[in-house]
This record gives structure tokens, C-alpha cells and sequence, in this order.
């Protein structure tokens, strides 16, 4: 398998990612300005009562220890009580993780069913002139739209007009699933919009140089049928680079999340995240932040892999050299 | 000016060039170069001489519809929307576009020094990189806006962090196709320095992946910018912005619609510009093949 040779390599590329962003994310929230022990125990604590917090919390210690502590315990799933609630961060995050993971599953969803077809016509129909500039406009403007802005205009919309879906009406997707995923649907379908026009274009980006290729011309010169040539030549080919930004969307999914959530008020980990900085509360931020990082990281790898399954020539180079 | 672009001979201005630089575009980059134009000089009108008024004066009745006396509507407290809108496009534009100047020094320099020299430097560059880049980019905006405290300085400093990865690799990238060619290989071997290989030779055929990128860098920011303002993170009250102007208008959406549409629909119309600018340079400079399978 030539998958093993370079499996290693890139597993140990993404824990040093892993370990840069904690470092990074740690020594962020520890130089947030304001005095935790202060935050937590209000005006109306005497310095002795702040003191016992701080040590309680080990932040007597020198910072590399801290730091150390912290990520041994990250690494075991205990990220320490969230400051505001009092709770575990771990469940905090996990009651919050069901909305943004169904949220930004169902704008996958919209992103793969809408984005890859419109890039395939985009594509083959690239040199026929007026089909090829309203592709380009659409998919422009579908990028240069920033979730607020889309966000804002549908609350107005659906608020002012009676349109059949009410938003502000969230439903928890764990208690009642079919009405979660409808009270989802307009915030999925706003934040999958930048998706779809950007998977749109590196479809038809790959697709276009998938077509100059000589196999393709060889493909028509042997007269097998257009549906089949896209299917079986042209995607297979042209899914590699557009199976790649699936990473990129992923991390782009979280972090439109987070605005996306706020503007619908939706209860899920993007909005706890914007409050939890509102709140100073370190142990949330350390926590979400992190989980988020880790999110794309593992993505991407998996879609490394994924990427090595699928590609065509690597399972040539398998063949040629009969393993 | 008839001085300034006269034809001497043979040789015309470098005024003139660029005007038939700019006049090359196919329409719709023109269409989207006159946008950002017009935007651009509104706001420095709107600037220089006050056009629209103060932008902090109390003049009218509040959350008045747009009128002859205020062309755009009035806000909540009865300021008139037309100025705080020119600030906020100056403020977005000017804010966005030294971001990515920055940006673009930044990553033109590690990406040339990690895709030219590579080794251990280039290593930790590629590394670093990698690094910012698994954040989700508004996430990390707000880290740091949270970190450096709210503003203009926050709004900077999140720009350049979520863009410079991006482009750090593309001109690396570009970079190391660039160093496997012949001319680098001779220059190499005629025993010219390496800094001037890197500025003379490498520079200068990377200089398109540059333009793409930072074009594309300054859509990025703006939406970035606009992001941060929105959740409240970027640019503070009384300054304005054009995320700072949407996020106030959604307070009186269903009252007021025109302080949530106008600034919407420039801040759109500005990214929109950018990006068909982009793909416009990313057309002359990556050429490629399109064939049908008609």
C-alpha cells in the first residue's frame, strides 16, 4: 500500500498542528486582560478569597505547568469546569454539540447535492459562452455574500412576510428531531450558501482541466455517450481537488457556525463560544477553540486518506508493482 | 494632465499604460473596478468636504425613511445614515486594504524564503502556517480581537492572521515552480547572489500569484472586518464600519429596513468587485484550456 508510506509522516504533521494551535490557544486566553480570580468571585471578594481561587485552580504555578496540566487533562477529556456555570466544560460543550453538528451537517449536505452539479454543467459547458458567464456571476455572488449580511436579510424576510417558516423558533434536534431540523433549515441553508458557490467553482475549475486531457478526446473519439464520460472519466478525476476543500469547508462550517448561530439564535457551540468571550470564561474558550482546531485537523486528515483511497493512480502504482 | 499622458514618440506615460492596462479588462472587471471607484471616491468625498453631513450630528427625526433631506434614512438616535455609510465604506475599504498590504509583505517574503530556500526555515514557515490556518478564520478573529481588546488595531491584526496563511502557501508554491526552471538554474551558476535571485528573478515571476492572491486576500478581509464588527469585536461605536452599520440595523429590522439593506448591499457590492477583479487576474495570469463536450 503506498497509503503506509506516507501515512506516518502525516499523522505526526497533524499532532504537531494539534500541539501548535493548544500552545496557541492557551497562551491567547492567558494574556486576555482581566483579573480571573476577579471575574469569577465578583467586586465583593477580599484578596484572600482570590488567592484560594488561584491556587485551586493552579494558577500559582509557572505557565509551562499550567500549560502541561492543562493538555494532560484535555488529552484524558476533562477540560476543567467551565467559570460561568460552574459545570464541566466536556458537558457543556457536548449538550451544545448535537445543533452545530447537525447545523453544519446539513449544509454539507446541501453543499455536496447542489455545489458538485452546478460545477459538472459549469465545467462542460466552459467554452459555450453565455452559460459559462451567468455560472460565473452566480457563483461570485454566492462567495461574496458574508453570512451576516444573507443571515440578516432572510430573519428581515421571513419576519416581515409570512413565508411558511418562522425563524427564531428553535427546536432542540435531541428532543423533537424532524421539527429540530426544520427549525435548522434556515440557518443551514444560509450558511451553506458560500459553500455551494465555492465547491461550485473548483468543480468546475477541475472539471475544465480534467476535459483538456488527451483520454477525454480519446473518450469521444471512441463514441462512448456524454453521461457516461462525465461519470466515469471526468468526476472521478475532477473529485480529487473538490474532495480536498471538503476540509476547508469543514473549518469554514464552524466558524460561519459561530455567526451564523448568532444571528438566529441558535443554542449551539458557535454562540456558547462568542459568550463564553463575552464572559472571560477561559476554560469554555481553551476548550471550544480547541475542539474546533482539532475538528479540521482530523478532517483534513481523514480526507488525505480519503484522497489516497480514491485517487485512481495510486491504486495503478499498486498494481504495477503487485502488491 | 493633456501634459502628463502626451505621446512622446514611441514611449507613453506610465499613466497612459496603465489606463490601457486597466481599458485590456473584459467588462465585467471593468464593471467591477468603476464600483469600487465610485465607492471609493464617495467615501473621500464624504471625507474632504462633508458631503452628507456629519456623521455623528443628531440632525432629523429618528428611524426616518430615506428622503430628499436625508438621502438615506436616519438612525435610531436621528443621525443621518449617508455619512456614517461613506465613513464605513472608507473605514471597511481603507482598514481591509492595509491588512493585506501587510499580509502581502508578510507572505510574499516567508514564501519566497520557504518555497526558495527551503530547509529548516522553510520548514517552520510551512509550519507555522499550518498552524493558523486550522483555526476557523472568524474564530480566530475573535481570539484575537479578544486578546488585543476590541478595535480598529484587533480588526487589523485578525485580518492579517487569517489571510497571510492562504497566501503564504500559494507563493510558495508558486515559488518552487518558479526555482525549478532553467533562467534560475544559469543565474545560479553565473554566481548571482541569492537575494537577487529572489528579488529579480523569483520576484518577479511569481508577481501575478501575488496580485491573484492579495486580490482575493482583500475580499477576505472585508468579510473578515465586516464579521468582527458584527459580533460586536471590530470597530467600536462612534466610528463606523460597514459590519458595524449591519449589526445596528438589525435592531430596527422590521422598522427601519433601509439601515440593514443599504450598508448589506455595499458591503456585497465591494466584495463582489474584488472577487471578479480576482478572477479576472487569475484568468490572464493562470491561463488555461476550456473545451465542451458539445
Amino acid at each position: 500500500m503506498r497509503l503506509l508510506h506516507w501515512l506516518p509522516g502525516r499523522l505526526l504533521s497533524a499532532v504537531v498542528v494539534l500541539l501548535g494551535a493548544s500552545i496557541l490557544i492557551f497562551a491567547a486566553v492567558r494574556s486576555l486582560p482581566g483579573d480571573f480570580a476577579q471575574i469569577v468571585l465578583g467586586p465583593l471578594s477580599n484578596e484572600e478569597q482570590r488567592e484560594q481561587l488561584r491556587q485551586s485552580f493552579g494558577f500559582d504555578r509557572s505557565l509551562p505547568e499550567q500549560y502541561l496540566l492543562w493538555l494532560g487533562n484535555a488529552a484524558r477529556g476533562d477540560f476543567g469546569l467551565s467559570l460561568a456555570s460552574q459545570q464541566p466544560v466536556l458537558d457543556e460543550l457536548a449538550s451544545r454539540l448535537p445543533v452545530t453538528a447537525l447545523l453544519a451537517g446539513m449544509a454539507m449536505l446541501v453543499t455536496i447535492a447542489i455545489g458538485i452539479p452546478l460545477g459538472v454543467y459549469a465545467g462542460t459547458h466552459a467554452s459555450t459562452g453565455r452559460g459559462s458567464v451567468a455560472a460565473r456571476i452566480v457563483s461570485t455572488i454566492g462567495i461574496s455574500f458574508p453570512e451576516f449580511v444573507l443571515g440578516c436579510l432572510v430573519v428581515f424576510l421571513f419576519s416581515r412576510f409570512d413565508l411558511g417558516l418562522s425563524v427564531g423558533a428553535f427546536t432542540s434536534p435531541t428532543a423533537d428531531f424532524g421539527r429540530g431540523v426544520v427549525s435548522l433549515l434556515l440557518p443551514a441553508l444560509v450558511l451553506s450558501v458560500f459553500c455551494v458557490a465555492a465547491t461550485a467553482r473548483t468543480t468546475r475549475d477541475a472539471v475544465i482541466g480534467v476535459l483538456v486531457e488527451p483520454h477525454i478526446a480519446a473518450s469521444v473519439a471512441r463514441g462512448e455517450p456524454k453521461g457516461f464520460i462525465i461519470r466515469h472519466h471526468v468526476l472521478r478525476n475532477a473529485l480529487i481537488p473538490v474532495l480536498t476543500l471538503t476540509a476547508t469547508i469543514t473549518a469554514y462550517l464552524l466558524g460561519g457556525a459561530v455567526i451564523v448561530e448568532r444571528v438566529f439564535n441558535v443554542p449551539g457551540i458557535g454562540s456558547y463560544l462568542v459568550l463564553a468571550l463575552d464572559r472571560r470564561d477561559y476554560t469554555v474558550i481553551q476548550a471550544g477553540v480547541l475542539l474546533a482546531t482539532a475538528v479540521f485537523v482530523i478532517a483534513s486528515l481523514l480526507i488525505d486518506v480519503l484522497t489516497g483511497l480514491v485517487d485512481p493512480r495510486v491504486s495503478v502504482a499498486k498494481k504495477g508493482r503487485g502488491a | 494632465m493633456t501634459a502628463v499622458i502626451r505621446v512622446e514618440g514611441r514611449r507613453r506615460s506610465v499613466l497612459r499604460r496603465a489606463w490601457d492596462y486597466l481599458a485590456s479588462f473584459d467588462g465585467l472587471a471593468k464593471t467591477a473596478m468603476w464600483t469600487l471607484a465610485v465607492l471609493f471616491t464617495a467615501a473621500l468625498l464624504g471625507r474632504l468636504f462633508g458631503l452628507g453631513g456629519s456623521p455623528t450630528a443628531i440632525v432629523g427625526p429618528r428611524l426616518a425613511p430615506p428622503s430628499l433631506a436625508y438621502p438615506a434614512g436616519t438612525d435610531s438616535l436621528g443621525r443621518s445614515l449617508l455619512p456614517r455609510l461613506l465613513e464605513g465604506v472608507m473605514t471597511t475599504l481603507l482598514l481591509s486594504a492595509v491588512a493585506v498590504l501587510l499580509t502581502a509583505v508578510i507572505a510574499t517574503l516567508c514564501g519566497i524564503i520557504a518555497g526558495y530556500r527551503g530547509g529548516r526555515t522553510g520548514g517552520l514557515i510551512m509550519r507555522v502556517g499550518d498552524i493558523l490556518y486550522a483555526f476557523p478564520a472568524i474564530v480566530l478573529a475573535i481570539l484575537v480581537a479578544a486578546v488585543v481588546g476590541p478595535g480598529y488595531v484587533a480588526a487589523l491584526c485578525s485580518i492579517v492572521l487569517v489571510t497571510v496563511p492562504l497566501m503564504t502557501r500559494m507563493v510558495g508554491q508558486a515559488t518552487r515552480l518558479v526555482a525549478q526552471r532553467d533562467f534560475i538554474t544559469s543565474a545560479v551558476i553565473s554566481g548571482v547572489s541569492t537575494p537577487v535571485i529572489m528579488t529579480r528573478h523569483v520576484l518577479r515571476n511569481i508577481s501575478g500569484t501575488i496580485a491573484v492572491q492579495g486580490t482575493y486576500a482583500l475580499s477576505v478581509a472585508i468579510l473578515v472586518e465586516g464579521g468582527l464588527s458584527f459580533l460586536g469585536y471590530g470597530v467600536q461605536l462612534p466610528g463606523s464600519s460597514l459590519g458595524l452599520l449591519v449589526q445596528e440595523g438589525t435592531l430596527y429590522m422590521v422598522k427601519a429596513p433601509w439601515l440593514i439593506l443599504l450598508p448589506g448591499v455595499i458591503l456585497v457590492l465591494a466584495i463582489l468587485a474584488i472577487n471578479l477583479i480576482g478572477d479576472s487576474l487569475r484568468d490572464r495570469f493562470e491561463p488555461r484550456e476550456a473545451r465542451s463536450l458539445e
